[in-house]
């Protein structure tokens, strides 16, 4: 059954972990490729991951000049091949969430593969193996449906489950405020 | 309940995943080195170098399911890291002490002759107690009674204490006196996303046991409550329904506020006070005088969020009270416990599924370490060492006449008194680090600089290691095997996927062996093996309230852990406490507790104004000995700070990162400013993992729960300044 990355930003606490997790993936030589932020560092501790959200038709590969940046089967959008990477950096600027990294050593662009010698096999990305909140999930289609439900809200205050951001992506996004909608058991 | 095929309780939580296998690697299926949370994890093991490589989930572990946090991620990288103490060390020139240098390479051989040859002196010179023993609960359960065993019938000294006083003796103390039990939990942790209601008070649960968090957000999104009592906003609290933003040091009286609104709103159990408890009548007397007002005037939280507690928590069919070392560490913390454990007594949510009262405990086996006589008044299976009954069975197990067993001896942090007066001259340290863990470090550092003559075993040269003498190389956790029990009471086995680094060995082989140089082999060589330990702890603690003698290895793997009390082989263990509403008092009651309230030993005056507290961060363990040598946690938090409140800084002329000079009647030291409105404006906090200059325990207060002898780190009264920025010349 096909699952996906499942994101509830409202959940994160900013433990990092999954940025530690990431640095732990077979193919990714112990550099992570994913971000944390703090929201509003001054006033309070509310953080949360950026990640790659995947996108079905994305603009990091549409801007590479030498096809560098390849889309799995599973829609995943690869790191940039070692041997076609120029290192202009377009991918990074074309990005609407800016997620590609780069090495100046290397000369090379770095991002989530979304784990793929895990996910190509089903298993989750190890981002979303270890997220102590359920921030990040590795669910089926069905799974993220129901969520999208529960927290379905659109109140002129709130907009938790939308179809997506900029444009449709792999991955999936519940924005702060999940919460707002949950009738109190008393 | 029937033993065969029976299986701790998986959750709606648990799903069947895959691992991956990566070519030459094989797993080892493990716990985190860690906290209590005990998060299940596998370590990858190249099989050509049999060297661990890595981490991969453990997504069958029914309590964590694969998760970690940033310390557990990174757990392994402390195996071979460069830091690692290979052989033992010697220092010739005792004017070194309390500094790294000094030290040479040495044999075992060396360093065994060494110690024995100092040992016996002093033991002949000033007497058997003139050695002391300080350990902590970091290592398993085999280790730590044997520790005790080391301690009292090796070394034959009473001087036997542990790191735990600065951990969970709080709470023990409080949960033995309101529940005559002393098992952090009342409930597995599997029942905690299913509660209506969990109040957390003084646990900084999103960075002290992150693992649990998914459970807790769960709650709310059934429409359940979180309730959070902290003084500061920290991540649990930012999103709780209630935070009570209470005083440092004032929980007693946030508790009794509490517990006097429960019982005017009627959210009692008449019915239960009366057939299961004591002591309800005088409880409802005195709390009497705690109405939101006094309540709000002692703990600064407003009077109407203290009513809004009492009606959720009182209405909650359910409902789970937690707590951490934001109330034990505190001069009444033992109180404190009692107080918010009276919650659930009075409305008689505890004795079921999905309700109940919780310590969430710190260290790895902070449960089991304190439960099999590595405390001062403590023998294996929770007994006590004034027991003269618990005394014979113990000495009966040891081989050893009742008479030879040493008496009680004193709590970890007055040792150190007993150093002062030359009562004890040597020490034995393990498993802790007390020059960064212990309060009002300048007083602890001359203390032990001062000692005659000082072991410390570790695997890296801890801050503590600095005042040895001679420092004994050991295993880290993956280089050898035993058991833990997590923060549920769930003993789990630690598996070895290494092995030992160098010419490190494991605690207990160091003990066995130095025992036998001492001409007291008799009572240990037969221990060969963790599991020849275990074998005995398990007829130690038969009978204890603490009592693991139908717990076997195979079983623990087969069920996913045992949860003690397990009395024999057709046991499947306890899960749940109090299901039938027998309490371990005698009289099968539990108690509720009249607590007046008392102010905490230092209060802020004219000179030192603000309340100073220390915690921890997400990134870093306990003195940060271990998570500060590994890349990734140093990256993410290289240095402590200090958070004041935006109007707080404003009012010292103080900018976010600039360096202040902050101080207390014990010390002094110099910070970076963290401005956050998740502060109270009276509250300073800084975290406590390093260690020499940088030490918020150069400022703390060694003042004591008289019961449980825990040093309250929790409140003392500082003074913040600008440092004036000299102009360069
Ligand atoms: S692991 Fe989860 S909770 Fe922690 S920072 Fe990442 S997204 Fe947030
Ligand atoms: S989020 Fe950015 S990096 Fe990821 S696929 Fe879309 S455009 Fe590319
Ligand atoms: S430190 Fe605690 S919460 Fe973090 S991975 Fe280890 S056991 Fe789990």
């Amino acid at each position: 059954m096909k699952k996906r990355l499942y994101l509830e930003l409202e959940n994160c606490i900013g433990c990092r972990s999954c940025l530690a997790a990431c640095t732990q993936c077979g193919g990714h030589e112990e550099r992570n490729r994913n971000y944390v932020y703090d929201v509003n560092p001054l006033v309070n501790r509310q953080t949360m991951p950026l990640m790659c959200l995947h996108c079905v038709n994305p603009a990091c590969a549409r801007s590479c000049p030498a096809q560098a940046i390849q889309i799995h089967e599973t829609g995943a959008v690869l790191s940039a091949l070692v041997e076609k990477c120029i290192g202009c950096q377009n991918c990074t600027i074309a990005c609407p969430y800016g997620i590609p990294k780069f090495d100046t050593e290397q000369n090379l662009m770095y991002k989530c593969d979304l784990c793929i010698d895990r996910s190509k096999d089903g298993i989750p990305p190890m981002c979303a193996s270890v997220c102590p909140t359920n921030t990040l999930q590795w669910l089926t289609d069905e799974e993220i449906e129901a969520k999208q439900k529960q927290f379905n809200l659109d109140n002129g205050k709130w907009v938790t489950s939308m179809p997506y951001l900029e444009g449709e992506t792999n991955v999936k996004v519940n924005l702060p405020g999940i919460l707002q909608g949950v009738t109190k058991l008393f | 309940m029937q033993m065969d095929n029976f299986r701790n309780e998986r959750d709606q939580y648990f799903k069947e995943v895959d691992n991956l296998n990566h070519p030459n690697e094989t797993l080892v299926k493990t716990h985190c080195s860690y906290c209590a949370m005990q998060c299940g994890m596998n370590l990858r093991v190249n099989t050509k170098t049999n060297k661990i490589v890595g981490v991969e989930p453990r997504y069958d572990w029914p309590v964590t399911l694969g998760k970690m946090c940033p310390k557990g991620v990174t757990a392994y990288q402390q195996v071979n890291n460069k830091d690692r103490l290979l052989k033992p060390l010697i220092r010739d020139d005792q004017s070194l002490k309390g500094t790294k240098n000094g030290f040479r390479e040495a044999s075992w051989d060396e360093a065994y002759d060494l110690i024995v040859k100092k040992f016996t002196e002093l033991q002949e010179n000033y007497g058997k107690d003139s050695l002391s023993v300080y350990s902590g609960v970091s290592m398993t359960n085999e280790k730590c009674y044997l520790t005790g065993k080391f301690a009292r019938v090796g070394l034959q000294t009473r001087y036997i204490d542990y790191n735990g006083r600065f951990c969970m003796a709080s709470a023990a103390g409080g949960l033995n006196r309101s529940l005559g039990i002393d098992r952090g939990s009342t409930i597995p942790w599997t029942d905690v996303q299913d509660t209506d209601c969990i109040f957390l008070a003084g646990s900084n649960t999103a960075e002290c046991h992150p693992t649990m968090m998914f459970r807790v957000w769960a709650i709310q999104e059934r429409g359940g409550y979180v309730i959070v009592a902290d003084p500061r906003e920290t991540p649990v609290a930012r999103r709780a329904d209630l935070h009570l933003d209470l005083r440092p040091g004032t929980d007693l009286a946030l508790a009794n506020g509490i517990v006097n609104l429960l019982i005017e709103n009627g959210h009692i159990d008449a019915e239960f006070i009366k057939n299961h408890t004591n002591g309800f009548e005088d409880t409802k007397e005195l709390v009497k005088q705690f109405t939101p007002e006094y309540t709000s005037a002692i703990t600064g939280v407003a009077p109407e969020k203290i009513i809004r507690a009492a009606e959720i928590y009182g209405k909650a069919p359910n409902a789970i009270v937690m707590f951490a070392r934001g109330i034990e560490q505190q001069i009444k913390g033992v109180d404190n416990v009692s107080g918010y454990t009276n919650m659930a007594l009075v409305t008689g949510k505890i004795g079921r599924a999905k309700s109940g009262v919780a310590t969430i405990t710190g260290q790895g086996n902070g449960q089991g370490g304190r439960e099999h006589g590595q405390k001062a008044d403590a023998l294996p299976g929770y007994r006590k060492i004034a027991n003269p009954d618990h005394v014979k069975y113990v000495s009966k197990v040891w081989g050893i006449e009742p008479e030879e067993m040493p008496k009680e001896g004193v709590s970890a942090f007055e040792m150190f008194g007993l150093m002062k007066q030359k009562t004890i001259r040597a020490l034995y340290l393990l498993c802790s680090n007390p020059a960064v863990s212990a309060p009002d470090q300048n007083y602890v550092r001359e203390q032990m600089k001062n000692l005659d003559f000082m072991v410390c075993v570790d695997f890296y040269l801890s801050e503590s290691a600095e005042f040895a003498d001679v420092v004994l190389p050991t295993t880290t956790w993956a280089e050898d095997e035993g058991t833990t029990t997590n923060v549920e009471g769930r003993i789990i086995k630690i598996n070895q996927a290494q092995m030992p680094v160098g010419e490190s060995k494991p605690d207990w082989k160091i003990q066995v062996e130095l025992t036998e140089l001492m001409g007291r082999g008799k009572y240990f060589s037969h221990l060969k093996t963790p599991e020849d330990i275990f074998n005995e702890l398990r007829v130690a603690s038969k009978g204890g309230t603490a009592d693991y003698y139908g717990v076997t290895w195979e079983k623990i793997d087969k069920q996913d852990g045992v949860f003690w009390p397990c009395k024999d082989e057709d046991d499947p263990g306890t899960p749940r406490l109090f299901l039938d509403k027998k309490f371990n008092h005698p009289d099968g009651r539990a108690k509720i507790f009249a607590l007046p309230y008392r102010p905490s030993a230092e209060e802020p005056d004219e000179e030192y104004p603000l309340r100073l507290t220390t915690g921890r961060v997400v990134y870093h363990y306990l003195s940060g000995n271990q998570t500060r040598r590994i890349q990734f946690l140093r990256d993410m938090c290289p240095d402590p700070f200090v958070e004041v409140h935006p109007e707080t800084a404003a009012k010292y002329n103080i900018d976010h990162e600039e360096l202040v000079r902050l101080y207390t009647r014990r010390g002094e030291t110099t910070y970076k400013v963290k401005i956050t409105e998740a502060i109270r404006k009276d509250t300073l906090f800084v975290p406590y993992h390093w260690g020499h200059e940088k030490s918020i325990n150069l400022l703390t207060i060694g003042e004591l729960d008289p019961i449980s002898r825990m040093p309250e780190f929790k409140a003392c009264a500082a003074q913040i300044e600008k440092l004036k920025i000299k102009k360069v010349q």
